[in-house]
């Protein structure tokens, strides 16, 4: 232990004395500054906290990534290259306790930086409110929508497989699937996806007069004295004169107008004309959840409207509560750049064990820039394994899984719209990565650098 | 344990990817390197002596064959620890400074703070790098780097010693240092494996050498074996007349045997030391190594140790169980020494330049200085012949007395 520590720090000192990190925290520190007083979003406060928080964050997250692959391939590298393996390794050390020493020196020196400018961040996160004269109506919203980590509701999406088996048997035996599709396979599956997609939209759209709504379970506030926010975006088969909407929302314990009982908490009733096509928000008091955590909606399609209001399936609605505070989210956010900064020191160092410099780094760039857009490499892989079915399933597939996926959950994500990130979904997100990705790296890097035969040179 | 380092058919074939250019480095070799001996591996460039050091120590694997040292392999820590390497460079980490480098190789150690920074102090010193400690080892030179590499070969107070090119980059002086170490570190019961092309230090420390070429032992005995002339006799004499010469001739001509008689000549190196030490009485500044000449105190053997360690070799030789005698003496050396303990290990280098600088003081060519140039030409080989025989006893008691006696001259 103790000489995987000697390790460890001397890969420290490596990293700081040749001015490698010098450089990056001189950039950072500049930039963050400068992006502190200079970046101003959309004019609000809001906007501004927003712009400063996801750029600052991204940068940090992004130069942070470099020098982390940059130190971790170069340590061991460089080790190997100029020799000092030579004294070191015919010291009372095992190999696998050197290597180890290398990641926990990188993974050192990404703690400290993360530390250093996540607070830099967060200082004047915090303190930007008293910099930038606002008033009090910013104030607020920046309170409310910003310095909050809101747990957010969404409907899950209906499972329609049934119907949609039901109605394709229905349709074939009345003779109105075309002529054709039932014998082909694919033909077949392509209708089937179109009646999904057409069921499901029906499912989100309410009818002139006719009625949506929604149930939501385990709804569990910080605070029950605090506002819920609803938040909703509407769709129309047909445009309003002046793009408006018309609607009425009754929010509360809708079973207890069901079962015609006399109401315990609550049932609140909102009238509203909105645009149609932007997200829009609206507070409803915290009392209006159930003891037992439920919380129901009804929106009405209110006859003044004379079109079909289709509620968009990603962003149509959200329920959203203050379930932790900023400080909190944002210690998690950085604890999630943190995570992938551990993949890619296990990543550098392994790819050091066997590569030269040069080679380990453009392989770390390489799986770096794909973690950071899988989901459009694995969407494209779909599309292609409509076709190459067999293949793709069993070779790139597994391959492109085993990929961190950096781009699918960001901080930004969390942090703009003050949304809070569950210490469930950050554990999970750590176990798979650290746990499933990182540690079978450094188990074979340590493996591979023990049998590598260390003084032979390779050309 | 009757080898500190024994091989069985070691081979080691170079190739490209595809297994074509096959390189036989070393071919077949058995090699056997007894406990306490000095043992030189000499060769050309390219004879595979490197190549050998480098499957011993396991940063190479074998073709074929078998390496065991102090016993075992070379990569297990138990054994590693016991093991002091120097590579045919110092690959050091350049953005540290010497003290942090030694302390670094001290923690792969699992040496205590406190024996670390003892160590590392005394090392350095002993080095002559303790003016230039807190310099980033990137500056040095290639013979400071060189010291250094020595002393982080040295701080674990090793039992074997695999020193490969160890005089390569370094001054006469470092180099003559490096040989007294050597033969101070063979006293104490070390094991020490000399890798070199340089025949002159192979000559003056080691007791056996095996010579290798195309990866083979092409000779392999003691030194003094291999170099006696068993046919000739040489005589040293304070200078003789011409009337004496020629009696000495006819003497000669009726043992009917053949003779040169001629004036010595100084070797280059006793010069050279003669005009270091004469600038370092006069006190001039360096910024590179100091030439210190003493041994450091956890490495130097005690006075009275020397007939324990006497009985400790004939136990060694007599092929008894030696490891728990040998942990017994590591531990023991870490203890700090009062200081007037440390006195007696003032060396050959020590007693030359002192010797000479007398002669320094001289116009060249009169009568007296050429005596004692003629004197001093002998007396290395006569010490290490004292070092290699365990009679250093007598020459480091008087040793002191005549460095008194100098330092009241300057």
């Amino acid at each position: 232990m103790r000489s995987i520590w000697a390790i460890a720090v001397n890969t420290l000192r490596q990293a700081l004395r040749l001015k490698i990190a010098a450089v990056f925290i001189v950039l950072l520190l500049v930039l963050l500054a400068t992006m502190g007083f200079k970046m101003t979003g959309d004019g609000t406060l809001k906007g501004r906290e927003q712009a400063f928080v996801s750029y600052g964050l991204s940068l940090t997250a992004l130069l942070l990534a470099l020098l982390t692959i940059f130190v971790g391939a170069y340590s061991l590298t460089s080790d190997v290259k100029d020799r000092q393996v030579y004294t070191v390794l015919t010291k009372p050390i095992r190999r696998f306790q050197f290597v180890l020493g290398k990641l926990v020196g990188v993974v050192l020196l990404d703690a400290v930086l993360i530390m250093l400018f996540s607070t830099v961040i967060y200082a004047i996160t915090v303190s930007m409110p008293r910099l930038v004269d606002a008033d009090d109506e910013q104030l607020a919203q920046v309170r409310n929508e910003f310095f909050t980590a809101r747990a957010s509701l969404t409907p899950a999406e209906p499972d329609v497989s049934a119907e949609v088996d039901q109605t394709y048997e229905d349709m074939l035996r009345a003779g109105d699937v075309p002529a054709g599709v039932d014998e082909n396979p694919v033909a077949r599956r392509n209708y089937k996806n179109e009646l999904t997609k057409r069921i499901s939209l029906r499912k989100r759209a309410a009818l002139v007069n006719g009625e949506l709504e929604w149930e939501f379970h385990n709804v569990k506030p910080l605070d029950p004295n605090q506002n819920l926010y609803v938040r909703f975006k509407y769709d129309v088969a047909l445009n309003p004169y002046d793009l408006q909407i018309y609607s009425r929302w009754i929010i509360g314990d809708l079973r207890q107008l069901r079962l015609a009982q006399i109401p315990n908490t609550p049932i609140y009733s909102v009238e509203r004309k909105d645009l149609i096509r932007t997200s829009h928000e609206f507070e409803i008091p915290g009392d209006a959840v159930a003891d037992d955590g439920y919380l129901g909606l009804a929106f009405l399609n209110v006859g003044l409207n004379d079109t079909v209001v289709i509620f968009p399936p990603e962003d149509g609605l959200e329920v959203l509560y203050k379930a932790d505070t900023f400080t909190a989210n944002f210690i998690r956010a950085v604890l999630l750049v943190f995570i992938r900064l551990v993949f890619l020191a296990a990543l550098a160092v392994f790819s050091g064990t066997f590569l030269s410099f040069p080679v380990a780094i453009l392989l770390c760039l390489a799986v770096f820039t794909m973690a950071n857009m899988s989901g459009f490499i694995s969407e494209s892989f779909e599309f292609l394994g409509e076709t190459v079915n067999k293949v793709y399933y069993y070779s790139l597939k597994p391959l492109i899984s085993l990929l961190p996926q950096f781009d699918q959950i960001s901080p930004s994500k969390f942090l703009i719209p003050g949304r809070l990130l569950k210490w469930s979904l950050l554990g999970k997100l750590g176990f798979f990565t650290i746990c499933l990705k990182a540690v079978p790296l450094l188990l074979l890097s340590m493996l591979i650098f023990t049998y590598r035969e260390i003084a032979k040179v390779i050309i | 344990m009757e080898y500190a380092i024994e091989t069985f058919s070691l081979t080691k074939t170079f190739s490209d990817l595809w297994g074509r250019n096959r390189v036989l480095a070393v071919d077949n070799l058995d090699l056997r390197v007894h406990v306490s001996e000095v043992f030189g591996l000499l060769g050309p460039n390219g004879s595979g002596k490197t190549t050998t050091l480098k499957m011993l120590l396991g940063l190479l694997h074998p073709t074929k064959g078998k390496a065991l040292v102090l016993g075992g392999d070379a990569t297990d820590p138990h054994i590693n620890s016991r093991i002091g390497f120097l590579p045919e460079e110092s690959y050091l980490y350049r953005y540290l400074n010497a003290r942090e480098t030694l302390d670094f190789y001290g923690r792969l150690f699992k040496l205590p703070a406190r024996i670390r920074k003892l160590r590392s102090e005394a090392l350095l010193d002993m080095v002559g790098l303790k003016a230039v400690a807190n310099r980033p080892v990137g500056t040095f030179s290639k013979g400071m780097a060189r010291r250094i590499g020595l002393a982080q070969a040295l701080i674990n107070d090793p039992d074997l010693l695999i020193l490969d090119e160890p005089t390569t980059g370094l001054d006469p002086i470092g180099t003559r240092q490096i040989k007294d170490l050597i033969l101070e570190l063979a006293g104490r019961g070390k094991t020490i494996l000399l890798c070199s092309h340089l025949l002159a230090d192979v000559e003056d420390v080691c007791d056996r050498i095996a010579i290798l070429y195309g990866g083979k032992i092409q000779t392999e005995g003691k030194v003094d074996d291999l170099l006696r002339h068993t046919d000739k006799t040489e005589i040293t004499t304070s200078r003789l007349s011409n009337a004496t010469v020629e009696k000495i001739k006819q003497l000669l001509a009726g043992e009917r045997a053949e003779c040169t008689i001629s004036v010595p000549v100084t070797r280059l190196e006793t010069f050279f030391l003669n005009t270091v030490a004469a600038a370092q009485q006069q006190a001039v500044q360096t910024s590179g190594a100091e030439s210190k000449t003493h041994i450091s105190d956890f490495l130097a053997a005690k006075p009275d140790e020397q007939a324990r360690r006497a009985a400790l070799l004939e136990q060694l030789v007599s092929g008894e169980s030696s490891s728990e005698q040998q942990e017994s003496i590591r531990t023991e050396t870490v203890k700090p020494k009062p200081a007037s303990e440390s006195a007696p290990d003032e060396d050959l280098l020590e007693r030359l330049t002192k010797q000479s600088a007398s002669a320094e003081l001289k116009p060249a060519g009169t009568q007296p200085a050429e005596d004692s140039k003629a004197q001093s030409t002998i007396t290395p080989r006569e010490d290490i012949l004292d070092e290699l025989t365990g009679r250093t006893k007598g020459d480091n008691q008087e040793a002191p007395g005549a460095e008194q006696g100098d330092s009241a001259n300057a």
